[in-house]
């Protein structure tokens, strides 16, 4: 059976085989009868194949992966089938792809606006914590010096490191394959930038002849710092602004890795094309990292407490000092200007500040003066000796002491002179000359203008009692009834005349004169005229005057009165008696305006 | 936006940075050149609709003080080569800059550039000796940088053989 099945499919068949053939051709028949069935189908589909959609739905899947793997032909042959399927798409259906995008997009926008407004807040933030501070009011200055803007200067100050700019470049060729820039950043000609960093690192490693894996990881400028992440085939190349940490550097290297695992075959195959390194922008920014000096949040509240407390005894102090200057100068103008006082030294005694001297002794009191600036009493002292003053203010104080003038009477000084105004007693009057001129400074006083209120009534007295008639009836030298209470109305006026008369040293006599009517002879008229005088004298002269001299005189007719028709007003009038003050002849004591003293 | 690295190669006072300057207006101070050897600046052109973005990559003219620095070359995607049409030892320093930047970074186009043809009354230079170069490269053209005559149809003619190849 081995040998017969060994040789069979080979050997041709011979005449002797040819029995034997059919003879295992019927045996095989027997043996395999099942299984050749199977053999004859599938031949017959061999030949007849057709490749069904249910195989390659099988086999799809791995397909395209296997083929992915292998090179780009699938992607390139597919892409413009896709591209025209997706432009059909969103024409027929775009709310479809604008419901499928929006959950990726959604996520980028928020992310990126995120992003600007911290970026704003934070700029803001600084902005505003310094603007009012006295650091804040420096860097103002600092800005409009160097015409940058406030928040510019601010950042600069306040910034601890910030990553200003990242660049992503092509290792082999140094052509910018993405790049992102912090906000406030300005650049450009960033393919130029990226080129020189490539060249700079060629010429570096050359002049040191380092290997090819081996490049500068860092440039230092003033206050930038390059730091460089070299990877198989991209650099990560990062401007810093301020010291960056160490943590950055790990942070710059994992994400060029996975920049590297990530874009691989487009780096390796990068032809100049940049698209596609366009979704690196996310990885970029999180490198846009920074951090910045915190602001020392206050100070101590005993350092707040003890400033405030020192501020406000410093402020009592200054205030204290020009209330003290103030008294002091209002002091000093006060005592100058006062009469009767004259400082000659200022000194400083015991702590205190004493004034040496002269004062009148009718000067004002000084210590009333401290009392009335308000100067400290304890703070000052006085030392006067006593001496007369003559100045015009303390002659008219020293007068009006001495003679002690009436209110009516107005006291002032011209030069050595002493006028006085107003009305007075004749008493006063009479004594006031001899007591001002022992006023010293005083040599001369005028009475002009000083009226003597005791004469003026001793005249008003006079005139009324002058005015006065008690009249008679014809013929009669008796007293008519209805004349009596003129009788004690003249009394009264002669009272007091006798009362002014004694107070003015005057001796006057009252003549008390009687008249008669023109009817009937002289004789009998001057007889009548004469009874009636002394009846009237007669009532008058009980009680007797202190001064006053009556004394009756009978005048006969009075050749005044015009009698005409013998009746009448004018005739009744004639048959009177009438009152004269006679003034004894007297020397004139006072002279108006007499120098009187020396 | 495509980018697209090339250098510019030539001897000492070939006229390299002027016609560079004919193109752009540089950020980088031309002391890069004598110290780092090297100034680059970048150009955006649109070629054939494609926008394109240019890294010059301006070499120092390579003499007895300092070689062009090879590692400079890597990742040029085309270079300029650029002759004094007056001086005649330009044309073999070209030669091995030419060699240089083959070994270098492959067959990559470039173009060969005259230079000073406004000084052609005083030329030298005579087209057997650039023969060599002229064969490979993708154009050859009298340009001045004083005057700018032709200047920018070779950073074109080289961006579109960059872009096909």
């Amino acid at each position: 059976m081995e040998r017969t099945r060994r040789s069979s499919p080979t050997t041709p068949p011979s005449e002797y085989d040819k029995g034997e053939s059919e003879d295992f051709s019927a045996l095989r028949r027997l043996l395999l009868s099942p299984e050749q069935v199977q053999l004859d189908r599938l031949r017959q589909r061999l030949d007849t194949f057709v490749v069904g959609p249910q195989e390659v739905s099988r086999v799809l899947p791995d397909a395209i992966r296997l083929r992915a793997q292998q090179d780009n032909r699938l992607l390139a042959s597919m892409l413009p089938i896709t591209q025209e399927a997706l432009a059909l798409s969103i024409k027929q259906s775009p709310q479809l792809i604008s419901d499928s995008i929006a959950p990726i997009l959604g996520s980028a926008i928020r992310k990126a606006i995120s992003r600007a407004m911290r970026e704003m807040f934070q700029s803001l933030n600084q902005t505003l914590e310094y603007s009012m501070s006295w650091q804040g009011l420096q860097w103002r200055w600092e800005a409009w010096k160097t015409g940058r803007p406030f928040v510019e200067v601010v950042v600069l100050h306040t910034l601890r490191f910030r990553v200003e700019q990242v660049f992503l470049i092509h290792k082999k060729t140094g052509l910018l394959l993405n790049h992102v820039m912090a906000e406030g950043i300005s650049s450009q000609g960033e393919a130029a930038i990226s080129g020189m960093l490539t060249a700079i690192q060629d010429f570096v490693r050359d002049s040191f002849q380092q290997r090819q894996d081996e490049g500068l990881e860092s440039l230092r400028i003033g206050d930038l710092t390059v730091w460089i992440e070299q990877g198989s085939r991209a650099i990560l190349a990062t401007v810093i602004r301020g010291t960056p940490p160490v943590k950055l550097r790990d942070f710059l290297q994992h994400t060029l890795e996975s920049l590297h695992a990530q874009y691989s075959d487009s780096l390796q195959n990068f032809q100049g094309d940049a698209a596609v390194f366009l979704e690196t922008r996310p990885h970029l920014e999180d490198c846009l990292q920074a951090q910045f000096v915190k602001k020392q949040k206050g100070l101590p509240v005993g350092f707040w407490v003890l400033s405030a407390l020192l501020l406000a005894l410093l402020g009592w102090w200054a205030y204290q000092a020009s209330l003290n200057h103030q008294q002091w100068t209002e002091l000093l103008k006060r005592i100058e200007a006062e009469p009767g006082i004259v400082v000659t030294t200022i000194q400083e005694e015991g702590g205190r500040t004493v004034f040496h001297g002269l004062r009148d002794p009718l000067a004002v009191d000084p210590e009333r003066l401290l009392e009335e600036v308000g100067y400290p009493p304890h703070a000052a002292g006085f030392h006067f000796e006593p001496f007369i003053a003559l100045t015009p203010e303390m002659i008219r104080k020293r007068a009006v002491t001495v003679l002690q003038p009436p209110e009516s009477v107005e006291v002032s000084i011209e030069g050595s002179r002493i006028i006085l105004m107003g009305e007075s007693s004749h008493g006063w009057i009479s004594r006031v000359a001899q007591s001002a001129l022992a006023i010293p400074g005083v040599s001369e006083i005028s009475l002009e203008r000083l009226i003597d209120t005791d004469v003026k009534q001793y005249e008003a007295l006079r005139n009324a009692l002058e005015g006065q008639a008690i009249f008679f009836l014809e013929g009669q030298g008796r007293l008519p009834d209805g004349e009596l209470g003129k009788i004690q109305q003249v009394k009264h006026i002669l009272q007091e005349l006798d009362k002014e008369a004694m107070k003015l040293g005057r001796n006057p006599s009252i003549d008390v004169m009687g008249y008669s009517s023109p009817a009937g002879s002289q004789t009998i008229n001057v007889s009548l005229s004469e009874r009636r005088a002394n009846k009237v004298l007669e009532i008058l002269s009980e009680p007797p005057f202190q001064v006053l001299k009556l004394s009756a005189v009978g005048k006969g007719v009075d050749p005044d009165v015009k009698t005409g028709s013998g009746e009448g007003l004018e005739y009744s009038v004639s048959r009177r008696v009438s009152f004269k003050v006679v003034e004894p002849v007297v020397t004139q004591r006072r002279e108006v305006g007499a120098r009187i003293g020396p | 936006m495509i980018q697209k690295k090339i250098c510019m190669l030539g001897g000492f006072a070939v006229g390299k940075t002027s016609l560079v300057k004919r193109l752009v207006s540089g950020m980088f101070s031309e002391k890069y050149l004598t110290t780092v050897g090297v100034k680059i600046d970048q150009k955006s052109l649109s070629v054939r609709g494609q926008d394109l973005l240019l890294v010059l990559w301006d070499l120092y003219g390579d003499d007895d003080f300092q070689k062009v620095r090879a590692s400079y070359l890597q990742g040029s995607s085309g270079y300029i080569l650029v002759i004094d049409g007056t001086r005649k030892e330009t044309v073999e320093v070209a030669g091995k800059l030419h060699e240089l930047a083959r070994k270098t970074i492959g067959p990559v186009p470039f173009v060969l550039l005259l230079n000073k043809h406004d000084l052609v009354d005083e030329w030298v230079v005579e087209c057997p000796m650039v023969s060599d170069l002229k064969d490979q490269a993708c154009l050859v053209s009298m340009v001045s940088a004083k005057t700018g005559e032709g200047v920018e149809a070779a950073f074109f003619a080289l961006s579109e053989a960059m872009l096909k190849s």
